[in-house]
């Protein structure tokens, strides 16, 4: 398999990965987060989330980062195609950058954050 | 189409969240839930979770329109994997709620 086409199938493959993490983990997040704290919905009762969610330690920061980082990739990895399918082809090659761009830093400031909010995530429980 | 689009709101909710996260991290927490209780910010999060819950639904149908699973003679039919997958994103998302918030 051509080097291009490999990268391309890995590529994908994450994107598939990405799509799991934003069905399966992500809506329960938004509704945490975005909905019931706002709204003092159950489960939320007077803690945010988030705080709730760090307080977890190791479970609570990697459940963060694999839900935020997943979601960003798949999500900016399809509007970005899907741009180029509604008759932006012509800037195919600027929104792949663009958005390769805004995935890797978004990534990376996701775990940035983290490891800020919770310093010794890396030492043993 | 409209499942394309959902892709936006997935992306958006990651940067704003992101966003939240620097604030966290950074010992802005009071400016980070005050963003949270701004009403438009509310109302993109119920847009948001009503786009991601059809991406969800979506994505469980075509898993089983893509990798049918052989049982004997019978083969799952793609509704069977959107059921299945109802189940466990309700299972998954109530141990999220237990283990990390009610705990």
């Amino acid at each position: 398999m051509p080097q291009v086409a490999r990268l391309h199938a890995i590529l994908w493959g994450v994107f598939s990965m990405g799509g799991f993490i934003a069905a399966f983990l992500l809506p329960v997040l938004i509704y945490l987060v975005g909905i019931a704290y706002p709204l003092g919905l159950w489960p939320v009762t007077g803690a945010d989330p988030t705080t709730l969610i760090l307080d977890h330690h190791h479970l609570g920061t990697l459940f963060l980062f694999v839900t935020v980082a997943g979601s960003l990739y798949h999500g900016i990895f399809r509007f970005q195609s899907t741009l180029t399918e509604i008759g932006l082809a012509p800037a195919k090659r600027a929104l792949e950058a663009i958005g390769y761009l805004i995935i890797i830093i978004g990534i990376l400031a996701t775990a940035v954050y983290l490891l800020q909010y919770n310093p010794s995530f890396f030492s043993l429980p | 189409m409209i499942r394309e689009w959902t892709s936006f709101f997935v992306a958006v909710f990651s940067l704003i969240y992101i966003y939240e996260l620097s604030l966290f991290a950074s010992g802005g927490k009071a400016d980070a839930l005050n963003l949270l209780r701004n009403p438009g910010i509310i109302a993109f999060n119920v847009l948001a979770l009503l786009f991601t819950s059809y991406h969800a639904l979506t994505w469980f149908y075509l898993i089983g329109k893509i990798q049918p699973i052989k049982m004997g003679k019978t083969t799952s039919k793609p509704w069977q994997a959107l059921l299945v997958n109802i189940v466990l994103l309700v299972i998954i998302s109530y141990a999220v709620i237990e283990i990390l918030v009610l705990r």
